[in-house]
């Protein structure tokens, strides 16, 4: 074994490592009760957090449900509308201004952008429920995804698009059978990417959502200002298995076919 | 005349890309046009084919004027530079594509498609993908493509420029076969003088928008702007 590979070795183990000690951490916390300093080792280790978080009352089970449907509402709109929309941008005579309005979500810090919108929303009785937060994300997620498929309508798309029309085919024919099959690993990523802005959004949730809707990534943030480090890891635990099952599904299914 | 174009004029921007172009042509024959880049010769099949729509002036086939009728309704098929195959689809199904549009049921699209196949030389390939082929044989499928659905006019648009000298030859004798065979009716658009005295029965030179069609081969040879005469001096004074 060469040099040159042991070292590549070494730092591939200790960038896995560095990426897996912190999630080792949280599931070790999670088992966790009565750690308390200088000890090394947390005094208990039980199911006792779980089991008060799913079943006693800790209301982890409908965070997750709400975080999962806002999630999947956003990345399924955004990805949808902004394959549509980006088409219409990317040929339209204006491209570059229209692009450069898109960006303007951006410009702005997601807290700074709800407050300026609150006003809009409480005037449309938005504020405080589901249906809202997916709006207020919306405005985030489908921007972003216009920016991603705006580079997928090129000149070769357009020319297969005329080619169907020439062989006889209509737009809805050439979408269905050319392009869609075109951008399909595209199309997964993108909802993979919206989804992952959707689930871990904090800033425009907590302040159109008032409170009143506690997504996962707000119960988080409840259990660390609480202080308590074991149900907070025990929430990541949570928050970060969607986005590993999608990881893997996208690692297992898109990069086999793109193969 | 089976196709005939009557005063079509385009402008994009400030460029009149086509100023005023007329020109019949009879069924079963193909008129070469050539052209330098930017001339306006694409531009031009682009609007016979519906994809483009011209500022003024006529389209009309077989008598009727096409002008209002969408690209996907005219039944002429625009041939693009390069084959674009579609790369979700195996050559088989490339071939059977319009057929498949047109609802044929499944044994007449396999019975035509293997036809075409085998005049195609392509028989052994059918189940490979455009990416599994040369540059050549993608070309053919192209072809195929095309002419499976029988269309009454065909556009080619360059369509053996990004191929090599030799392939290019093959895929011109090919041309000239199957032009025979299936009775088409085609515009060759090319910026290759060999090809355009090659393939078409008429010929015609394109500049600044406007288009000449010569009355014999002997009269585009002598016809200084054409560049066929300096072609000749090159080649007797090397």
């Amino acid at each position: 074994m060469s040099t040159t590979f042991k070292k590549r070795n070494i730092f591939l183990w200790l960038l896995a490592l560095a990426f897996i000690t912190p999630i080792i951490t949280l599931f070790f916390l999670s088992f966790s009760k009565n750690w308390q300093f200088p000890a090394i080792l947390p005094k208990q280790f039980t199911l006792e957090n779980w089991r008060y978080l799913f079943f006693s009352g800790g209301n982890i089970a409908p965070s997750f449900v709400i975080s999962l449907v806002i999630a999947l509402s956003v990345a399924t709109f955004s990805t949808l509308f902004g394959f549509i929309a980006s088409k219409y941008i990317a040929y339209h005579k204006f491209r570059s201004k229209l692009l450069m309005l898109t960006y303007f979500p951006f410009a702005l810090s997601p807290v700074i952008f709800a407050l300026c919108l609150k006003f809009f929303f409480i005037k449309m009785s938005l504020t405080g429920n589901v249906e809202g937060i997916i709006l207020a994300q919306l405005i985030i997620a489908f921007p972003y995804s216009v920016i991603f498929f705006t580079g997928f309508w090129s000149q070769k798309i357009k020319q297969y698009e005329d080619l169907v029309a020439t062989l006889g085919g209509t737009t809805s024919y050439a979408f269905r059978k050319i392009v869609m099959p075109i951008a399909k690993s595209l199309i997964l990523v993108c909802f993979f990417q919206c989804f992952l802005i959707s689930w871990f959004e904090f800033g425009l949730t907590s302040i159109i959502g008032y409170g009143k809707v506690e997504t996962l990534t707000i119960k988080v943030y409840q259990f660390i200002t609480e202080a308590n480090i074991f149900y907070a890891a025990l929430s990541c635990c949570l928050l970060i298995l969607p986005p590993v099952i999608l990881l893997w599904f996208n690692k297992k299914f898109i990069i086999q076919q793109a193969k | 005349m089976f196709l005939q174009v009557n005063h079509i004029q385009k402008k994009y921007k400030d460029k009149q890309v086509i100023q005023d172009v007329s020109f019949g042509l009879e069924a079963h024959q193909t008129l070469s046009i050539l052209g330098k880049s930017g001339c306006g010769k694409s531009t031009l099949l682009k609007i016979i084919a519906g994809i483009e729509e011209q500022d003024n002036g006529h389209v009309l086939l077989n008598g009727k004027n096409i002008g209002n009728i969408k690209s996907n309704e005219r039944n002429i098929v625009y041939l693009f530079q390069e084959p674009l195959l579609f790369p979700n689809l195996n050559v088989f199904e490339n071939i059977a594509f319009g057929l498949r549009i047109r609802k044929l049921a499944s044994a007449d699209i396999e019975q035509k498609v293997e036809e075409m196949l085998d005049s195609l030389e392509l028989k052994e390939h059918s189940k490979k993908m455009p990416h599994q082929i040369s540059g050549g044989q993608k070309q053919r499928v192209a072809f195929g493509r095309a002419l499976i659905i029988n269309p009454p006019l065909i556009l080619l648009d360059e369509p053996f420029s990004s191929l090599d000298v030799e392939t290019r030859a093959t895929m011109q004798q090919l041309y000239k076969t199957i032009a025979k065979k299936f009775k088409i009716t085609a515009l060759f658009v090319t910026h290759d003088l060999k090809e355009a005295l090659l393939m078409g029965n008429r010929i015609s030179y394109m500049d600044n928008g406007l288009l000449e069609i010569f009355e014999s081969k002997k009269a585009f040879i002598d016809a200084d702007k054409t560049g066929v005469k300096s072609e000749i001096n090159f080649w007797n004074n090397l």
